[in-house]
This record gives C-alpha cells, structure tokens and sequence, in this order.
C-alpha cells in the first residue's frame, strides 16, 4: 500500500484540527454554562476561569479587556470565531476542511461528506445566529459532528497506514489537550465545583464516577485523567495509542523503536507506565501537565521529521 | 419567442409545502389528463419551442419518438415538485463537494456547476454515428500527431502548411524524433459536438489536451438516479461508470515497455484548480494516487514519488496540467506545478505521459480547418462528422471576407480556449469589431472565424417554467489499441436567455445526457 507523505501529513493534521475543535467545543460548552449566570460580584472568578480557557484555547488576548457585561459571550465569541487565531472552532474546522480538500481522492466519500458538512455548517454560523440560540445547541453540533467523524473514520477507512496517520493525531492532539487542560487546573481549589468542572471538560465525570464509586478523593480524579488504563481522554491511554500506530506503521515490535518518533513516544510511555500519582503531585499536577505538553509537541516535530520531512526544492 | 425567465410563475406557495402534498397524492402514473389533481400544474405545459433545432419536439412541437416516455412522465410532474427536486439536488451538490473554481474574484470561489434536471437524450442511431465519427477523427489526429513530430509526411507532401504547423504555439519541438509509447498521443480526448438548423452534427472543437468534466458525467448520473428516479421510466440509458476503469486501462496501456503492472498516477495543479473536484474523483474511482508536483521527484531518469515508506516508482502520469508547467528544466522556468526533468526521464522511455507532450498542436484552432483533409490523408475515408465551415485567417481572400463580415460571424482566438478571447459578431459592438479587425490584419495566424451556427435547443428549468435552452455535447473518448468510446458525454447547456456560449467559466450548466442502446 502507497501512502504518500503529503497525503500522510494531511490527514495527521486534519484529524488533530478536528479533536481539537470537538475539545474546545466542550470546553467552551462547560464554562459558558458555568459562567454566564454569575454576578458582577463573580466577575473575578469568571475572569480567570475565561483566563484558563483562553490558554487551553491558545488564544492570547487579554480577558481583562473584554466586555464585562457580557464576558462570557464575549469570550465565547473569541474562541469561536476568531479568525487570527489558528486555534479557534472556525480556524480549526477550515484547517481540518482544507485538508481534507488537499486529501479529498484518498479520503471515503463519508469521511469527506461529514467535514464538508461540518464546514459548511460553521461557515453558515455567525455570532449573532449563535447568540440568538444561546451557544449550546452549536456547541454541541460541533461536538456531534467532530465525534461521529472519529465513528466515520472508524468505520470507513482501511486500518492500514492511512487510519494509523488519522489515530496519531486524534491521540496526540487529545492528550495534549487533556494536558493543557489539567496544566489549567487550580490544584489548591479543593471544592467540588473545581472538580466537576476539570473532568467535565474532560468528558470524564460519568466514567470517573463508575469507576471510583462516590469517590471524592481529589487523588483519583488527578490520577484518572493522568494515568487511567483505559480511560481514553487519559494521558496515559492517548500516549499509548500514538505509541501502537506509531508501531504499525514501521512494524517494529512494541518496546523497541526503528526512528525518532518511536523512541520519544516510547520513552514518554514507559514513564507513564510506572510513575505514580503521588510523585506527580509532588513535582505539581499543573507543572507535570505542562512537561507534558511539552513532550507531546517533541512527538510531533519526531513525527514530522520522521515521515514528513521538508525536502529542500529547486 | 424566448419565455422569460420567472414569467408566469412567482405566485406559488411554498414549494415545499406543495410538494409534500404532491408526494401524500401518491406517485402519479400514466399520461391521463384527467388523473392529474386539481391544483397541478405540469411543467411541459407551457413548454413552447423556438425557431432553433429542438431536441425534444418536432416542428408541429409534438415530442420526439425517443422523448416520448419523458414527455409521458414530465406530464405528471407539476412545477412545485421540480422546485423541490432541485434545491434537493444543489445541497446534495454542495455537500459532496461538487464544485468548480471561479477565478473572476480574487478568493477563488467553489460553486456548484449549475445542474438541469432534465435530462438529453440522444438515440442509439445517432449514438452509433457519433461513436464511428469521432473514432475515425481521433485515429486521425492520432496519425497526424506521429507523423508531424516525425517523417513529416504530410508536410512534404504539401497537404497543410509547414509554416502552420510550426508557428503553432503547441508545437513543441522536444518531441520531434520521439516515438511515445504504443504510438499514442492522445488517449483522452472530449470533442465538442453542435448541432445546426437541420439536426446535423458538426465537430466544433477537438480539445485533445486536458479536456475537463467527464467528473460531472458521473456524478450527474448519480445524484439524478438517487433524486429523482421517477425520470428514469421508460428509459435505460447506458450506464456511464465503466468510465473510470476504462480510463485506467488506457493509462496503463501507455506504460514503458516492459512493465508488467504499472503504478499510475493522476497529476494535478492542486485544490486551487478550477477542476480539482474531478481530479479527486478520477483518481479516487480508478484507485490510483492523486499527486502534486512536490510528490515527485526524478532521479536518473527516473520519476518516483515520495511515500511515508520511501520513493516508489511511478510509470505512468496522467496529468491535468499543461505541457508548458510541466517541467521547468524544458519549459517555463518558474512553474512550481511541474517536475524537475520529467521530460527527460519521458524521452528516455521511463515514464508514459498521457495525453502526450505536444496534442495541442492538433487542436490549435487554426489546425482545425485542415482537419477533414487530415482524415482524407491518414485514413482515405471521408469524415463521417462535418467540421463547421471555417475561414482561415491567413488567407487573403478569407481574411478580407471575415473583415467585412464581422458582425455575422464569431471569431475565436487560437491561442485561447473556454469561452475567453472570442468575438460574437451580431452582439458585439462597433469598438469591439474595429479592435478584432486590427488583431486580425496584425496577427492573422492567431485568429480563425466561423458562421454563428444555432445551437440546438432543449427543455431546460428556467426559474419556474421550462424553456428551450441552447446545448452542445461532449463526448468522451478513449485510446487504447483502438479508439475508445465510451457511452459518457456531457450536456452542456446555456443557461442564460439566447446565450450560445455553454462554457462553465461564462455561466454555463450542464445536464445528464442518457445515451440509448441502438
């Protein structure tokens, strides 16, 4: 089977823009709803909760700056909107779509169908449509539609080297997210709404609640975004699952690595596979978190190097 | 005279809402006026034919033998139903993706190719002449191409000037002593075919380089077939989806000799191109690869493409870009669509390109008054389909005429194609025929004018009525041992009132076109 590295390369970015649009939607959807009925009193706490949103977002500007009577909208708005950032919803869905475009003849009809569509809806979409409904009916059919392509790709695409480009970047990009997210966490806020809100922007608090039985240990919510088995928003899971399409690829044994993007993942795994959550908790969730990240974007400059490397033209 | 556009309609209900009671009526059958519920309205009611060659209706405007089961249909559909149909049809359109690229504003807008629902309809009599028409004519061009950019043949004998052939601006001098592979040049091909007052069929144009829209052929099928299948009583029209793998078996037919298996590829400009959407599909349908140029590379002669596995060996290059970007070291310089020595790695017998570097010369508009002589000289046949008559421009006797006519005549530019670059005589204005007439005495080589033949006409959704609109047809073609002709064409269809220019690029349609078995 021929995969071309543009081809390759295309699809890596297309499925990372999506997770990364269906993450932020959720983020956005959490906070929005957690915000937008507070008080003028509760302004500070909602200026930094729309601060640690705006990191997770990659959006750089000031929240201090924005609209007071309507924070929460206005923030929205940037992180949704928001065309000079490469990070927002809209940014994100053109990116994933004009990849797809560059990508269109190896892609299923489906596959294809379902980020046009997406694409289509966004574009159709402005603040002021969204604002008439209130973000949530758009947040989630940005959620609906960025889940069922994972379902679609699934589903449709050969679980050769094509998918295995596809789940790199769903993986990376989800734990990367899930970092920036937990690099965002206050580890001192110990209350319970604190809690709620870290594990449902991370799609958690339904599994977390299965699994730890009225747990309210703030340890095993840490430790389960960290280094659940099977959790697959945890760090741990996501790192695992580049590591094995990583292993597909090159078809080199697990525990071994044939290039650069192999070792550093496997190195990065190894770790997750044996530390402990007390040791995180020492060194700091959020400093941990932000190492993290770190070394998932090292996975992704090996990944480039490795397979789409920049060979100098003329 | 022409209907208007909107006129008599504009005063219905919702369509929508029309139609679902339409559709709760049940599945109308039969032609009996007296089934048809009290508020329909049909469309071919107010269908009225013009003084033009009409596909669907003689000159007493009674439907055509092979119209007549549509007719039968289209009489039980009313006009809210069709609207519906048709908004269906676009969003279907826009969400698959089936667009086209406008350059006229500086984004580079997709838009759909704007799609008439009713269908044309071309019997197997006429199909069965057009197959040998076009077969003979390509088997020529084909001929002719070998011969020019070899012995010369025709040349030394006189039959068409040297002078021609050599200031053509496709000429391409690289290719001279080269033997492509198999002899082919031109293995695709998708002539233009018009019909005049009488019904007659004439070759307008060969378009032998990178003719586009065979895309809309398949996809037209598809979404009228899912849509609307109630059209299709009656009716069995030929299917079009052996295309793609027909197209693959030419390709691979061009590869070096010696290869067994050939890797082919479909090489494309990238999504910028106005014909991206049927690259994709190409490639996607026949299984092969859809590269750009920064995908290839050429080392010792040798064209490979960069893979997540390493370079892999690439024998045969369908390629939808034009001779001159195609390699900067032989052509321009500054192309970023080509690839570094690709000609060479061509010449040296390691690579098929197809079409073949160099067709154009054999459609240069200039060329295509010779063509019947062409056929005459290679085959020893009469052409089967008339060229329209053409003046040569740069004959003294010709040129004088074409200049004291202008306003009669269409004259097209030689160098250009698509609609652009053209003069249409009775709806040109002074200013415009003084600065032809100039280019013409300057630069007679470029320019050839013809009489403006009546393009036929056919029943085309205009707004809320139906209304005869001008169309042209484009065939398909393939070169394999043989000629190929697959039963794939295109309608193309003037959307605009007494327009008779039916290119995408100047506001153009096109329709499903159901070829029957003879």
């Amino acid at each position: 089977m021929v995969l071309l590295s543009r081809v390759a390369e295309s699809l890596y970015w297309m499925s990372r823009n999506v997770e990364r649009a269906e993450t932020l939607a959720r983020i956005l959807d959490v906070n929005y709803n957690r915000t937008v009925d507070r008080n003028a009193a509760g302004r500070e706490r909602a200026v930094r909760v729309w601060r640690s949103v705006f990191d997770m977002a990659g959006i750089s500007a000031d929240v201090e700056l924005l609209d007071g009577a309507s924070l929460a909208s206005a923030a929205f708005e940037r992180c949704t909107f928001s065309t000079e950032y490469r990070t927002s919803i809209v940014s994100c869905i053109r990116i994933a779509r004009s990849n797809a475009l560059s990508v269109r003849a190896e892609l299923s009809t489906e596959v294809w169908e379902c980020i046009n569509g997406l694409y289509l809806f966004v574009e159709a979409q402005s603040p002021r449509s969204v604002a008439r409904e209130g973000p949530s009916s758009f947040l989630r059919s940005v959620r609906d539609t960025a889940q069922a392509f994972g379902g679609i790709v699934d589903a449709t695409v050969s679980h050769d080297d094509e998918w295995n480009f596809l789940q790199i970047g769903r993986y990376l990009e989800r734990s990367a997210m899930t970092a920036r997210i937990l690099r965002n966490h206050d580890f001192s806020d110990e209350s319970a709404h604190e809690w709620q809100r870290l594990l449902e922007m991370c799609c958690a608090s339904e599994p977390f609640a299965k699994a730890q039985r009225l747990s309210s240990d703030p340890n095993e919510a840490l430790s389960f975004l960290f280094l659940h088995r099977s959790f697959p928003r945890s760090i741990r899971f996501c790192t695992h699952e580049v590591d094995r399409a990583l292993h597909r690829i090159s078809e080199t044994a697990m525990g071994a690595y044939s290039n650069e993007a192999e070792r550093v993942t496997g190195r990065l795994q190894a770790m997750l596979d044996f530390v402990q959550i007390g040791e995180i908790l020492d060194e700091g969730g959020d400093r941990f978190a932000a190492r993290f990240a770190e070394r998932a974007d090292a996975i992704g400059t090996a990944i480039q190097a490795s397979y789409f490397p920049r060979v100098p033209v003329g | 005279m022409w209907m208007k556009c909107g006129e008599g309609g504009g005063k219905q209900a919702s369509p929508s809402l029309r139609t679902v009671v339409r559709l709760d009526t049940g599945p109308s059958e039969g032609s009996g006026a007296g089934r048809r519920p009290e508020t329909m309205q049909p469309l071919l009611d107010q269908y009225q034919r013009v003084d033009f060659f009409d596909e669907f209706a003689d000159e007493l405007g009674v439907p055509r033998a092979h119209y007549a089961g549509l007719a039968q249909t289209l009489r039980t559909i009313d006009i809210a139903e069709f609207r519906h149909r048709v908004d269906l049809v676009n969003s279907v359109l826009l969400q698959r993706g089936v667009t086209f690229t406008v350059y006229s504003d500086s984004r580079g807008t997709e838009r759909i190719l704007p799609f008439d629902l009713i269908p044309r309809i071309v019997p197997g009599n006429e199909w069965s002449l057009i197959k040998r028409g076009i077969a003979q004519r390509v088997t020529a061009l084909n001929a002719f191409l070998g011969d020019i950019y070899g012995a010369q043949r025709i040349l030394h004998e006189g039959r068409i000037s040297a002078e021609m052939v050599f200031s053509s601006k496709f000429y391409n001098r690289e290719m001279i002593g080269f033997r492509v592979p198999r002899d082919v040049y031109i293995h695709v091909s998708g002539c233009d075919l018009i019909r005049g007052r009488d019904g007659t069929y004439y070759v307008l144009e060969d378009n032998l380089r990178t003719p586009s829209g065979i895309s809309y052929v398949l996809e037209n099928r598809d979404v009228l077939k899912r849509s609307f299948p109630r059209l299709f009583e009656n009716y069995q029209p030929l299917p079009v989806d052996d295309y793609p793998r027909r197209l693959l078996d030419a390709l691979r037919h061009s590869a070096p000799a010696g290869v067994s298996d050939p890797t082919v590829v479909l090489l494309t400009p990238g999504i910028y191109n106005s014909a991206y959407f049927e690259h994709t599909v190409l490639a996607r349908r026949m299984g092969v690869e859809l590269v750009e140029a920064g995908d290839l590379l050429v080392h010792d002669n040798i064209v490979f493409m960069k893979t997540t596995k390493g370079l892999q060996r690439v024998d045969v290059i369908y390629r939808r870009i034009d001779d001159d970007f195609l390699d900067p070291l032989a052509f321009k310089a500054d192309s970023t669509l080509g690839v570094t020595g690709l000609m060479n790695a061509y010449r040296a017998g390691h690579v098929g390109i197809a079409n073949a570097v160099g067709t154009g010369v054999a459609d240069d508009k200039a060329i295509y008054p010779f063509v019947p002589d062409i056929i005459r000289f290679y085959l020893g046949e009469e052409p089967i389909l008339p060229n329209v008559p053409t003046y040569d421009c740069t004959d003294d006797l010709q040129r004088r005429y074409v200049t004291s006519h202008l306003d009669e005549l269409v004259v097209k530019n030689t160098n250009q194609s698509g609609g652009y670059g053209m003069l249409m005589g009775p709806s040109s204005s002074t200013i415009e025929r003084a600065r032809f007439k100039e280019a013409i005495e300057a630069y007679p080589r470029d320019f050839i004018a013809q009489p403006i033949i009546p393009l036929s006409c056919h029943p085309t959704i205009v707004g809320e009525t139906l209304a005869p609109r001008h169309i042209d047809l484009r065939p398909f073609v393939l070169m394999n041992e043989e000629v190929d002709v697959p039963p794939t064409a295109l309608t193309r269809v003037a959307l605009t009132d007494g327009s008779l220019v039916v290119n995408s690029s100047q506001g153009g349609g096109s329709k499903d076109t159901w070829i029957l078995d003879d």
